[in-house]
């Protein structure tokens, strides 16, 4: 009996090509959609975990409450021995001291006079340690317009932008304006070797990279650092296992009395960013949804046409002894049977896509000059094992979904009707 | 002579809603069939024959008496009880030949065993068999559009007879078929009906169809109104 409805759907082009068709777009659609948001989002996430928050973060309680002003008077102190604290607990995270500041930078013309004074936004890595993974997650290497990276202490990068506003080249010297510790008065100067461009405005438009032992000196910080953040050995954002580094960190530290106990944040707990997450969580069921909807009320009424156009087949299978429930079923096999057809070409074809785009990508930097968002300049589909299947999900569930709709037109119509309707 | 009777009908009515009132398209019809028959209903056109015979081939029910076929009771079955029964004991044909256009001669034929679930081997020879009745065996991959007329209608008679059904309806099958046509696939019922014994009920206009029948029912406005033959 299989055999016999592929046959009728192989031979009927009616019947199978309309279908086939939507369903194909259909389940290619999703795929590439799923992969796009999973990418686009995905990215966002790493940059906003690789640049100012790891995927998990500690900081002492009272810096923690106040995190977005970089207090530093709060930082954490003798910080070394809470990294090696934090091997022992969790040592399948890799732990990074960092100091975040807000500056003045003070830019002098050949005379020592001011040029030109900007604000800017600091991170404190360490860029000269051997083995040091952060040039890594910053993608300094890449990100390098002019000049080199830090080679020595009391060199750092620019943000190019910055630099190229107050016309500064690299090997040129600049005096950084900040607060030490205790709240006093501090400037230092530094060497620009080089500029960089990461490609996200919010990064982009007034940044400095330095070295943490001298921005430790600078501000009278030794052995301190702002912030310690871990990050966990996964390509993606691995939110369960985040929130499961911090709930055992948080738990050993809870009956801790004094006042600058650390405490472990995620990348959960960043402003909007749990908003975010929920988001790219749901994003994709809810796509699923719509194109489920969608695919449906198309392929419902290809169903009700191809069930007209087929009353006479209908009536004589009727007349030869097939029972309407039967012919119900059979119509729900062939849909079946034509969404997988479809969903199988749909993944081919989507996921054929998704690699080709994914190893291009799409440069959207042009539009993006404005953004706040911590967001890639290009965005590319990821590559996730969900996207082998998920294209069957709106494919076969829609394709049942609608014939099983306009199989009822047809199976509620009195046997005699159906059948006399098949007689004119 | 007694036979078998495998179609009784008692006191028959069958109304359908026709605005506020109600049409009677049979009004008390009694008959009984035998088995082996080669019977055919006649009458002016809308005079209740396809009623008649959808009735008597459980596609629909009496609205009031009782009607017998192949030891069921058609008026109490449920919808998969009377799928059972057409499918093993009741061949239909059509006017309009109604083969399935998407599948071959072959498959057509085959269709009926298919719900038998018969095994593969025995569709088969069965099928094979069906279409050497009706001298088709050469047409058996051929699609229906690239038949005539009268060899579609013998595809029709393969379809109805490939499952040895006892009773086999045929609703004015030579309606659409030339004289030579005509002629030749009754005489191949007439010829199924000597070999294989099976019953046939016709409904017809068609004089050459007649002149082949055993027995003549005339209906008119829903009733019986002579009967030549018995
Ligand atoms: N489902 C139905 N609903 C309402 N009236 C019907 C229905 N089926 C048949 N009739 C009416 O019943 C009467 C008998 O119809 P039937 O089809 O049995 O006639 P017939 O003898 O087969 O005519 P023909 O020679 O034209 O095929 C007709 O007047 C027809 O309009
Ligand atoms: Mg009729």
């Amino acid at each position: 009996m299989i055999k016999f409805l592929l046959k009728g759907i192989l031979n009927d082009k009616g019947r199978s090509l309309l279908p086939i068709i939507v369903v194909t777009l259909g389940s290619m659609l999703t795929i590439f959609l799923h992969s796009w948001l999973t990418g686009v989002m995905g990215e966002s996430i790493e940059l906003s975990s690789n640049y100012n928050t790891g995927d998990v973060r500690i900081m002492t309680r009272p810096y923690a409450n106040d995190k977005e002003q970089f207090p530093n008077d709060l930082a954490i102190l003798e910080s070394h021995g809470l990294v090696e604290e934090l091997k022992k607990l969790e040592p399948q995270v890799e732990w990074a001291e960092r100091i975040r500041f807000g500056a003045l930078a003070d830019f002098p013309d050949s005379l020592g006079e001011t040029r030109g004074q900007g604000a800017v936004v600091g991170w404190a890595v360490d860029l000269l340690g051997e083995g040091s993974k952060e040039p890594q997650r910053f993608n300094l290497q890449e990100s390098l317009e002019r000049g080199r990276l830090p080679e020595k202490g009391g060199e750092c990068l620019l943000s190019e932008d910055l630099a190229a506003r107050y016309g500064v080249s690299p090997g040129e010297q600049f005096t950084l304006f900040g607060t030490t510790m205790e709240g006093g008065f501090s400037f230092t100067n530094f060497i620009v070797s080089g500029t960089i461009r990461f490609g996200s405005p919010a990064l982009d438009r007034g940044a400095v990279i330095a070295d943490i032992k001298d921005i430790r000196a600078a501000f009278d910080m030794e052995g301190a650092s702002g912030e310690i953040l871990g990050f966990l050995p996964y390509d993606y954002f691995n939110e369960e296992e985040a929130e499961a580094v911090k709930g055992r960190l948080n738990a050993a530290w809870a009956s801790d009395e004094d006042e600058f106990a650390p405490v472990a944040q995620s990348l959960r707990d960043v402003p909007g960013m749990a908003d975010f997450l929920a988001y790219s969580n749901y994003i994709g069921s809810i796509m699923i949804f719509l194109f489920v909807s969608a695919m449906a009320i198309v392929l419902w009424n290809a169903g009700l046409l191809g069930g007209l156009r087929r009353y006479t087949e209908f009536g004589v299978r009727i007349a030869l002894g097939e029972d309407k429930r039967h012919i119900y079923k059979s119509l729900l096999w062939e849909a079946l049977m034509t969404g997988v057809i479809g969903s199988v070409l749909g993944t081919v074809l989507g996921v054929t896509v998704v690699f080709a785009l994914n190893s291009h990508g799409i440069d959207i930097s042009g539009m993006m000059k404005n953004a706040t968002m911590l967001m890639p300049s290009v965005m590319r589909p990821a590559v996730t094992p969900v996207m082998w299947y998920i294209g069957f999900i709106p494919g076969v569930f829609s394709m049942l979904l609608g014939n099983a709709l306009a199989g009822v037109g047809i199976f509620k119509r009195e046997t005699a009707r159906l059948f006399n309707e098949l007689e004119v | 002579m007694e036979t078998e009777q495998i179609v009784k009908l008692e006191g028959v009515y069958k109304r359908f809603p026709a605005g506020k009132t109600e049409f009677t398209a049979l009004n008390n019809i009694s008959l009984a069939f035998g088995k082996g028959e080669f019977a055919g209903l006649v009458g002016p056109s809308g005079s209740g024959k396809t009623t008649l015979l959808n009735i008597i081939g459980s596609l629909d029910s009496p609205s009031e008496g009782t009607a017998d076929v192949l030891g069921k009771r058609i008026n109490t079955l449920s919808h998969k009880e009377a799928a059972l029964l057409r499918n093993m004991g009741i061949g239909f044909i059509f006017q309009t030949y109604n083969l399935l256009p998407v599948y071959t001669v072959y498959d057509n034929v085959e269709f009926a065993l298919l719900l038998q679930k018969r095994g593969a081997a025995e569709r088969k020879k069965a099928v094979m068999e069906a279409l050497e009745w009706v001298g088709l065996t050469e047409k058996a991959n051929s699609k229906p559009s690239a038949l005539s007329g009268g060899e579609c209608q013998r595809v029709a008679i393969a379809r109805a007879m490939v499952k040895r059904p006892q009773l086999v309806l045929a609703d004015e099958p030579s309606a659409n078929l030339d004289s030579k046509n005509s002629h030749h696939i009754v005489q191949t019922m007439k010829r199924l009906n000597k070999e294989l014994g099976t019953t046939f009920i016709f409904s017809t206009h068609d004089e050459k169809v007649m002149q082949y029948l055993d027995r003549i029912i005339q209906l008119q406005d829903g009733m019986v109104v002579n009967q030549t033959g018995l």
